[in-house]
């Protein structure tokens, strides 16, 4: 009995070298030892592995406790092995294997040869070992990743979804390329961008905005706009060329109001804007009926309101003049505004009586006769009955409690009330003409002459009190102008008043911004003694606050302060404005401090 | 010649690039970069300063243009040549001129950021000057060490010192028993290179199955040290010397790693980050125009 060894190795170059052993007897051992019938000097074989015995034809294999191999390819810890079948025995990185053997034979042939590398081999190029390349993904591949994701995110998502998407949905694909908030008055267009950008690669439009804005004026005629803009250096009309090269035409709204700024309100114009063409219009468009404006400090125009300049029949002639020409309103009231205000004499005098009556303070003051609008911005129209009446009394009989009050603005009604009073107040008639007296056949002489007495009577009282009515001293004839009729006629007709409801619509005056001022710090009423003195103030009280847009006065004033670009009658558009309107709280107690 | 001196220039008729030509391109750089701040403060665009006014579009296109240059640089490295154009004036042309782009794109955007692809692109673009600032500095101090930590030994030297301690390990260990050549076994034969990033720039190895076999294999001396324990004392002494030795030698192999890998990781990030900064570029200047 024994077994016959073929221990197989391969050379560097892959031949196989074959050494053979025999090991008499029916036992072999499998370890580490030198000892070991098999010796495998694999670190993961146990110095005394497994023993193989032979007991006839089966070869019955016990594995040391504790430890296992596989036979057959199965984890065990000993098994038998047929040996006409043969098998395998496979410790660690070596197999050794049973080769089929006849039966009865006396030798077994056992192949031993290793058939894992028991140590990895550092196989890889050293430079590859030590550079990142090993423990990194490659530059390459991480670079068309982050292109792709990248092109793919940012660039044809929003390309595909900016057409079709509901402007209202969540997230807009196009959100990504939105360069910042919309203005806060635009803040519901956020999530609509074609809104303005209608067409892809064409910058917005006019025809965009105007699709809301509806009501928004041209400043000017085009044409005469054009004309107007200063001569452009070559620098602009490169500019100017490449814009329109580039399918950008000149003066589109966007020029001005410039969006994706932040949620902010849109800042006032800059003074350039206006001054490149209104600095020297005159020269540029001699036809202008504009004065030259550039600095409100050192270059603008007095005022030149628009007033009652005249009358034709009752249709009052509006006029426009410069304030410096000093010029005379022609409202058809007298009303001297020194008389009212004086703080002695007789208007004062009354304004002390009827002072828990109506309010009024030691003497009259402007707010006792003239009331804001309810905005602030300027006053109502002065009511007679109003805002007069409290001291000219219109009064002229007192009926029993009830005061009887001539019909202001009604002439003829004035004339009718006054004849009707006289005819029932007639003096005392004697006995015999009382109406209610027993006439008896004949009696028709008394009769004509009771009628002719009370027409006489009445008649001579009202003609005298309408005359004095209408004339010198007279209620109607105190504040107006009067028309006496000729000869005996009553017919008088009182001259019509009338006052504009603005006297300058080209600019924007808001009384409220004006309130820590006196009134009479800029309308010299105090010393105004007519009615047809124009008391607005000029340009030169205005500069004593009021400068350009870069200044040492107090109030920077740029052009866009007081008139706006679009030519409505509004208030121009303003940063601020809004939310003051907003919150009147705080800004009341602003101006209390301010005061 | 290392590349540290090749940096400074100082003590060799050699020139780095930094300082090629006595600085020519910084001083263009320099130029270009007043240039643009002088124009950003000179130059009136209302409401505020934008990459929609004209001088927005031309530093815009500037920027651009610059990048796509720059980039260009991954393609030009391949061909060394000399003269005017070398790849030296090259190089230097794109560190100064990639540094001016810091100014040129900031005024471009008129210091306006958003969540947007806009200020997507110019971080992108800071990442990748940022990188690139990381990698000259590594240039510049790296390589002295690197050629020091290698101890005069070649990178192959180097594994193969750990193959051939491996090698004794094996037949060192043979006499020891089953548990202790388990231990040993376990250190032939683990890669000296397995890690991340993070192992290799920190030079941290707290995994490494060599210093757990040493300490195990340290227990096992100390332990069989009793008489009783009957284990090959003079076996496990010299496994334990040579995986001392062999801890020796890795750790010089991952010292080497270390400056290796901060050498190099720059380039990781600044050539990726560079496509990603095209690509949202395209991005940028499409969006802009499509939405004009």
């Amino acid at each position: 009995m024994a077994f016959v060894l073929r221990t197989v190795s391969h050379s560097a170059e892959g031949r196989e070298i074959v050494r053979s052993a025999r090991v008499e007897g029916d036992r072999l051992t499998i370890g580490r030892t030198p000892e070991s019938d098999i010796q495998l000097s694999d670190l993961a074989v146990a110095l005394t592995h497994a023993v193989i015995t032979r007991d006839g034809d089966r070869l019955s294999v016990a594995v040391e406790p504790g430890l296992s191999l596989q036979l057959d390819g199965r984890k065990s810890d000993g098994g038998t092995i047929q040996a006409a079948s043969g098998g395998d025995i496979q410790i660690a990185s070596h197999i050794v294997r049973i080769l089929p053997t006849a039966a009865g034979a006396s030798e077994i042939a056992l192949s031993i040869e290793r058939v894992l590398e028991g140590e990895a081999t550092l196989s890889r190029s050293a430079d590859r070992l030590f550079s990142l390349g090993s423990v990194l993904p490659g530059r390459r591949p991480v670079s068309w990743i982050l292109v792709i994701a990248l092109l793919a995110i940012f660039l044809a998502w929003p390309l595909l979804g900016s057409r079709s998407a509901d402007p209202h949905e969540g997230l807009r694909a196009d959100a990504s390329w939105s360069s910042g908030k919309l203005s806060r008055a635009h803040a519901a267009l956020e999530k609509d961008c074609t809104a303005c950008h209608a067409k892809p690669f064409e910058a917005v439009r006019d025809t965009a905005c105007v699709a809301c804005h509806t009501q928004v004026h041209d400043h000017a005629d085009p044409f005469r706009l054009a004309r107007a803009q200063p001569g452009l250096s070559t620098w602009g009309r490169l500019k100017l060329a490449v814009k329109e090269r580039l399918n950008l035409p000149a003066g589109r709204c966007v020029e001005c109001h410039t969006e994706h700024e932040g949620p902010q309100t849109m800042p006032a114009t800059a003074q350039r804007f206006c001054a490149d063409c209104h600095g020297g219009l005159n020269d540029r468009l001699p036809d202008t009926r504009l004065a030259d404006a550039g600095d409100f400090e050192n270059a603008h125009p007095e005022f030149q309101p628009l007033f009652v300049g005249g009358w034709q029949g009752p249709r009052p002639m509006m006029r426009r003049a410069s304030l410096a020409a000093r010029p005379f309103e022609d409202n058809g009231l007298k009303f001297p505004h020194d008389l009212h205000l004086a703080p002695v004499g007789g208007v004062a005098q009354m304004a002390r009586r009827l002072a828990p009556a109506h309010g009024f303070g030691r003497q009259l003051a402007c707010k006792d006769c003239h009331v804001p609008v309810a905005d602030g911005t300027r006053f109502q129209p002065v009511d007679m009955e109003r805002n007069c009446a409290m001291c000219h009394s219109l009064a002229f009989d007192n009926a029993g409690g009830t005061v009887r009050t001539l019909r202001h603005g009604e002439p003829a009604q004035v004339v009718a009330d006054l004849r009707d009073f006289y005819r029932i107040r007639s003096p005392a008639r004697p006995p015999s003409l009382a109406p209610f007296a027993r006439r008896r056949p004949g009696e028709g002489e008394a009769v004509e002459a009771r009628r002719e007495f009370s027409a006489g009577a009445s008649q001579s009282g009202a003609q005298a009190a309408i005359r004095a009515v209408f004339s010198k001293g007279g209620a109607c004839f105190d504040c107006h102008r009067i028309d006496a009729p000729a000869g005996g006629s009553l017919a008088f007709r009182v001259r019509p008043v009338a006052f504009p409801s603005r006297y300058m619509h080209h600019g924007w005056f808001d009384h409220r911004d004006h309130e820590t001022q006196d009134c009479t710090s800029c309308h010299a009423a105090g010393t105004s003694d007519s009615a047809s003195d124009l008391l607005l103030p000029g340009i030169a009280t205005c500069r004593t606050c009021h400068g350009g847009e870069t200044t040492a006065k107090p109030v920077a004033s740029s052009c866009a302060m007081c008139h706006d670009y679009h030519m409505d009658q509004g208030a121009p558009s303003r940063p601020g404005r809004d939310r003051r309107d907003q919150a009147p709280e705080p800004m009341a107690a602003l101006r209390r401090e301010a005061r | 010649m290392s590349a540290g001196r090749a940096l400074s220039g100082a003590g060799t008729s050699h020139e780095g690039f930094l300082r090629h030509r006595n600085f020519r391109w910084l001083k263009i750089a320099s130029l270009a970069m007043l240039a643009a701040l002088a124009g950003y403060a000179l130059v009136d665009v209302q409401p505020r300063h934008n990459g929609g006014s004209w001088y927005g579009y031309l530093l815009g296109t500037i920027g651009a243009l610059l990048i796509v240059w720059l980039a260009l640089l991954g393609i030009r490295k391949r061909a060394m040549t000399r003269g005017r154009w070398s790849l030296k004036a090259w190089t230097s042309a794109h560190v100064y001129l990639g540094l001016s782009l810091l100014v040129i794109a900031t005024l471009h955007a008129g210091f306006q950021l958003g969540w947007n692809v806009h200020s997507l692109a110019y971080v992108l673009m800071l990442l990748v000057i940022v990188s690139g600032i990381w990698g000259i500095s590594a240039y510049a101090a790296l390589p002295a060490e690197l050629s020091a930590s290698r101890a005069s030994m070649t990178r192959p030297q180097m594994i193969d010192a750990i193959v051939k301690l491996d090698r004794q390990l094996h037949t060192a260990a043979q006499p020891l028993g089953h548990e202790d050549a388990a231990i040993v076994a376990s250190s032939i034969g683990d890669d000296p290179f397995r890690g991340g990033v993070i192992a290799r720039i920190a030079n941290s190895w707290p995994g490494c199955v060599t210093h757990r076999a040493l300490a195990r294999i340290r227990e096992r001396q100390k332990a069989a040290a009793r008489p009783d324990a009957g284990a090959d004392l003079a076996a496990l002494a010299a496994s334990a010397e040579l995986l001392e030795r062999k801890c020796a030698a890795l750790g010089r192999i991952r010292r080497h790693l270390r400056i290796r890998t901060m050498l190099e990781i720059w380039l990781h990030v600044h050539v990726p980050l560079t496509f990603a900064l095209i690509a949202a570029l395209v991005a940028h200047i499409v969006s802009v125009f499509f939405y004009w």
